[in-house]
């Protein structure tokens, strides 16, 4: 699939931006803070309705134009896409509006979602544009949060499949409800009659989650593992990731909980789609920690505090491994994740990387840019195209970014 | 700001209407000044329908539908089936389901849906009303027409949980196409479960 048009109005440092882009690989090149990454993140916003870095939302309308005295401003972001399925008009509206019930100055804040020109529900957008996004911050998945890690899955299932991401959706507004029973049972106000309905739920529902996460993780796992033997290390490392889905909550030390979770998701990737048994493994969980939930007032087990990591050598790669190694097996997890989205829909995702080939050295960025290659579409920034070969630059199209304008070098 | 310059009974009516879901201060301004200036017959129609509302109208002690007359005309209706129960959230429900002309039966009125993180519970609801008419009833069946939302699902699913007795049907509405839509348009999920609702023809 790739882009042939893209507009931006009040995007970021974009007033104004109407932009039409070639098939092949385009360099965005310019010097610092002009709108480089700007311009990727707007496409990524499209195809997952979030920012890669977890901004609010409403940061993303241009300052100037958020701050003027009109009682409705617009940004705006649209995209004319040519795929398997035929030609195709996506839009996200991003809306501060001076609203009669917030109080005189502050203004309410929404998202509008239009495909084809119709409105429709923002998960509605999902599957229309698939992108794979490589940032230097891109270590933090390796390095930080359980719940970065868990963004990453949600992004990248969520382009591909939308009934994950509508179980995911529902499941948040279930555990909520279930968070506030739990609350309102400890301070007398709730009736414990009702938690079981959101119990079974949850578990219904979160199974559904395990059981796809389980899957795309697997997948994920055999890839990345072959890329990174066979054409990153010269078949001297294996790298695995495993999952770690709170199944359980054995609350018993860190080392001890690690590889239980290990176990239960190797367990869960036998299971497939036989969602029976997750559900009820699930349901026993949920029962025996059901004391310790009431006690928290919030849901000790489930997806939503699932987690994963890369294991290099047999060992976890955050903890042990050279920061020269996790981005090798980070470079692997993104190369895996462009065959993965390429087997799994039929046609290559856009591909959009962020400054990242200046910190490969030059075997992986021949490798890297084979990948780009064989891609429909893929969009690259850097502050120096010299870091290109010749034969590169020969084949890609060249745009130059300057405080948020964009004008054609050249198109191949 | 403008208190001292508005007649206090201006500024009244535009705090009242001020306070109603949907309206601000400058639609409640704009509201109170077209009454001003309306003949004294629209102005004393509306607080009359006003009066009216709280006045003549109360919940039917059977259903807890709104009603002027206790018990209200669907529960004195001989002719409807006294075997079937619709349960709906809001008034409102009733309503709609009275004009498909698709129900004859009797309805009972929850008045929402569990949602715990607004602060509603069973007991805020008519659901311990609804298990002792259930209970004491000549009902053979069920329907729990809820809303299809997380919310109304929820109360659904509690209400099977309360509502268990020998020989009683419990159904709910069939989650279908919208008429007129298109197919290629509907979601997964509603178009997954008119799937598993498919009929034989
Ligand atoms: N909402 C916004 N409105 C206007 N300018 C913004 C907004 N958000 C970020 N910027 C500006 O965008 C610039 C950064 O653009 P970026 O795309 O990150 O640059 P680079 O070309 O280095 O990748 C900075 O100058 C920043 O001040
Ligand atoms: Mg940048
Ligand atoms: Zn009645």
């Amino acid at each position: 699939m790739h882009i042939t048009h893209l507009s931006l109005t009040n995007f970021r440092n974009y007033g104004r931006l109407e932009l039409e882009l070639p098939l092949g690989p385009t360099l965005l090149h310019g010097n610092n803070a002009q709108g480089k990454t700007n311009l990727l993140e707007a496409i990524f916003y499209l195809a997952t309705t979030r920012s890669p870095q977890a901004d609010q939302d409403q940061q993303l309308i241009n300052w100037e134009a958020a701050q003027s005295e009109e009682p409705i401003v617009v940004g705006r972001i649209q995209a004319q896409l040519e795929t398997q399925t035929g030609l195709r008009h996506v839009e996200m509206r991003l809306i501060l509006e001076q609203s009669q019930s917030v109080q005189r100055g502050r203004r309410s804040f929404r998202r509008e979602v239009l495909v084809d020109r119709r409105k429709v529900r923002l998960m509605d957008l999902l599957g229309n544009l698939r992108v794979v996004l490589f940032l230097p911050e891109d270590i933090q998945l390796i390095t930080g949060a359980p719940s970065q890690r868990r963004r990453y899955l949600d992004m990248t299932l969520c382009q591909v499949d939308p009934v994950y991401c509508r179980h995911l959706s529902e499941y948040n507004k279930l555990l909520e409800q279930r968070n506030a029973l739990l609350r309102q049972i400890a301070d007398g106000t709730g009736s414990l009659e009702v938690l079981p309905v959101f119990t079974e739920r949850l578990a219904a529902l979160g199974s559904q989650i395990f059981i796809r996460r389980a899957v795309f993780l697997a997948a994920m796992s055999r890839e990345a593992q072959r890329i990174h033997y066979e054409e990153l290390t010269d078949k001297n490392e294996t790298i695995r990731l495993n999952y770690l889905p709170r199944l359980e909550d054995s609350g018993t030390g860190q080392g001890r909980l690690l590889s239980e979770l290990v176990h239960v998701g190797h367990w869960l990737q036998e299971q497939h789609d036989t969602a029976n048994a997750v559900e009820k493994r699930y349901r026993e969980a949920m029962t025996a920690v059901r004391q310790t939930d009431l006690a928290r007032g919030s849901t000790s087990v489930g997806p939503h505090r699932d987690d994963w990591y890369i294991q290099l050598n047999g060992r976890n790669l955050g903890s042990y491994g050279s920061r020269g190694q996790q981005r090798t097996a980070l470079l692997a997890l993104k190369m895996a994740e462009i065959n993965w989205m390429t087997k799994t829909t039929g046609e290559t995702p856009i591909l959009l990387l962020d400054e990242v080939v200046a910190e490969l050295d030059e075997q992986r960025r021949a490798l890297l840019l084979n990948y780009v290659k064989g891609a429909s579409q893929a969009l690259l920034t850097a502050t120096d195209p010299a870091m290109f070969t010749t034969d590169f630059l020969r084949q890609a199209s060249s745009y130059t970014v300057a405080n948020g304008r964009v004008q054609i070098d050249k198109i191949v | 700001m403008a208190q001292n310059v508005l007649p206090q009974p201006v500024q009244k009516l535009i705090n009242e209407l001020g306070r109603l879901p949907g309206i601000g201060p400058k639609s409640a301004a704009r509201l109170t000044f077209y009454l001003l200036r309306a003949g004294d017959e629209q102005a004393l129609a509306l607080a009359q329908a006003l009066t009216d509302l709280k006045q003549r109208t109360r919940f039917c002690s059977v259903c807890f539908n709104i009603t002027e007359d206790d018990p209200c005309v669907i529960c004195q209706d001989d002719g409807r089936d006294p075997t079937m129960l619709c349960v709906v959230e809001e008034p409102l429900d009733v309503v709609a389901i009275e004009r498909s002309r698709a129900f004859n039966g009797r309805y009972h009125v929850l008045h929402g849906a569990i949602s715990p993180v607004e602060g509603v519970g069973p007991e805020d609801l008519r659901i311990a009303e609804l298990v002792a008419r259930v209970d004491g009833g000549q009902f053979s069946e069920i329907i729990l027409a809820t809303n299809p939302t997380l919310e109304g699902e929820s109360t659904s699913l509690y209400l099977q949980r309360r509502l268990t007795h020998p020989g009683l049907r419990l159904t709910r509405l069939a989650r279908g196409l919208p008429v007129g839509g298109d197919l290629e348009y509907t979601d997964e999920i509603t178009l997954g479960r008119a799937m598993e609702g498919r009929q034989a023809m």
